[in-house]
């Protein structure tokens, strides 16, 4: 199956496609992070305590990550050999994308931004001293608050999430053709969906981050 | 009395494959705007010639635009700023007096530099051989319209059937991928009635030989087709994934 190039872009393609299913799950997730700290937390324990659940989930994430990394890692690294020499002057035929372009980067950008997002929450201590706000012990709710009053943290994310906008806006309609879906009429469309929704996703997670920074801690504890 | 111009040319000279090559500039003073891109090149290969130069060396064949032989990558485009046009058919109208073209040959791993503006393609032909046809038994030539075809697939077919191999979605492809070319000769096939019997072997094998020839992996920006001076649409790129993947699955 992956012997070849298109199979190996084909592997890239669906992995990458259940990495963007998670995101969108993740992302519904989050938002409960708006509905208060009630909500978002007894989801959080909610997942928790799926137990051998929870475990299938994170290693196949982390096989779909491995998998979509290392396919990617092949195929850019063979590409970059296939022309040795390059042009004197280049000037592609038509305008090449930048959410094309930096795929491999928006991509590595992503891989450094989940290292220190595991570390800050999946991988923290949900009810420990950082989970505290105005002397209430407000678990994972608390923890995300506190870490987003740094600013340094907010822009981190913020940068986080713009790769992840470039990534999707172009890897959602890329996934289409990889697959051999195209069409004169809808294939345009698709590529505006790409767009639009890359945009979303990442303008969703980058909305908690704001939110966080400029909500009063007043607001957190209901006082 | 014809408009001429006056030319800079940058051209890539290279005697052989091993040696190294070079840009040389060449002053072009009296173009005649209504030759074409080849013949403003022997104009200035008679030049050379007669100063006891090395001519220019540059594939060419029919000079319509029908055999696929001419191309090079002139001012970062593979046949020149004319879409749809082979470099055969470009004519030096498309430039303005005191302008400065650099020519430089196809870069990919898979087209070496054989010398000066021309490229060893012989890796089209193994990939052609390796699946670009029908398999038939030989006799009778058959009737006409025996088999039906619906106009829509026929015009499809045909479509990509008009790829003249000149490689300019390589030399585009910013991966130096051949995958344009590879899906047009699947296409051709797999769009008619007489390219079923051989339609999974046919997409793998063409596509094992694309891989063993070191072409790069397609990452859908479709340079090649607005590169292409036949306007192949990168549609037969999708046609092509589809049928690797069902292929893969039916054999499997
Ligand atoms: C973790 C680091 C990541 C890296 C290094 C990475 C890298 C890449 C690269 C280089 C490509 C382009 C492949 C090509 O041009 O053929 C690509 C495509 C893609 N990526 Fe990622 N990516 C990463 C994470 C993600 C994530 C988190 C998602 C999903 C949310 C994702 C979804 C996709 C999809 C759907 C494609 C399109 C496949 C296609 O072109 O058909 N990637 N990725
Ligand atoms: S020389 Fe035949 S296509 Fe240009």
């Amino acid at each position: 199956m992956a012997s070849s190039s298109i199979g190996k872009k084909q592997v890239v393609a669906i992995t990458g496609l259940f990495l963007i299913l998670f995101l969108i799950f993740h992302l519904s997730g989050n938002f409960l992070i708006y509905k208060g700290p009630d909500a978002f937390n007894a989801y959080a324990e909610f997942l928790e305590n799926l137990g051998a659940i929870k475990w299938m989930a994170r290693l196949g994430l982390i096989a779909l990550f491995l998998i979509h990394i290392v396919f990617t890692a092949m195929v850019v690294i063979d590409n970059r050999k296939a022309r040795p020499q390059s042009y004197e002057v280049v000037k592609s035929v038509i305008k090449r994308s930048w959410a094309t372009r930096l795929m491999p980067y928006t991509g590595s950008v992503i891989l450094l931004y989940l290292i220190f997002h595991l570390l800050d929450y999946t991988l923290a201590d949900h009810s420990g001293h950082n989970s505290i706000v105005n002397g209430q012990a407000m678990e994972l709710y608390g923890l995300v608050y506190n870490s987003f009053q740094n600013p340094i943290r907010v822009a981190f994310y913020v940068i986080g999430m713009t790769a992840v906008g470039f990534h999707l806006t172009h890897a959602i309609q890329s996934v289409m053709q990889t697959f051999g879906f195209y069409h004169v009429r809808y294939t345009p469309i698709i590529k505006r969906v790409s767009l639009v929704l890359g945009i979303a996703i990442a303008v969703g997670f980058a909305s908690i981050p704001f939110y966080m920074m400029f909500m009063q801690s007043s607001c957190v504890t209901g006082g | 009395m014809t408009k001429t111009i006056s030319l800079t040319l940058k051209v890539w000279r290279q005697k052989s494959g091993n040696a190294s090559g070079k840009f040389v500039t060449y002053q072009v003073p009296t173009v005649d705007v209504n030759a074409s891109f080849l013949e403003m090149l022997d104009v200035l290969n008679e030049q050379l010639l007669l100063k006891g130069e090395d001519p220019i060396a540059f594939d060419h064949d029919c000079r319509e635009g029908i055999c696929g032989m001419c191309g090079a990558v002139v001012n970062g485009q593979p046949h020149g700023p004319q879409r749809k046009t082979t470099m055969c058919q470009l004519h030096m109208r498309q430039f303005q007096d005191g302008d400065t073209i650099t020519i430089e040959p196809y870069r990919a791993r898979a087209l070496p530099v054989l010398r000066d503006l021309v490229v060893d393609r012989s890796a089209f032909d193994r990939v052609v051989q390796s699946g670009g046809y029908v398999s038939v038994k030989t006799g009778q030539a058959p009737d006409a319209n025996a088999i039906l075809i619906p106009k829509q697939d026929a015009d499809l077919a045909m479509d990509a059937a008009q790829c003249i191999g000149c490689a300019a979605c390589v030399a585009a492809c910013p991966n130096a991928s051949a995958m344009l070319f590879v899906s047009a000769k699947v296409s051709h096939f797999a769009l008619l009635p007489q390219g079923q019997p051989e339609r999974q072997n046919r997409v793998l094998e063409m596509l094992a030989t694309m891989d063993r020839e070191r072409f790069g992996n397609c990452s859908n920006e479709y340079q090649c087709g607005a590169a292409c001076p036949k306007g192949i649409s990168v549609s037969n790129i999708a046609r092509m994934n589809r049928d690797y993947l069902s292929s893969k699955m039916r054999l499997s």
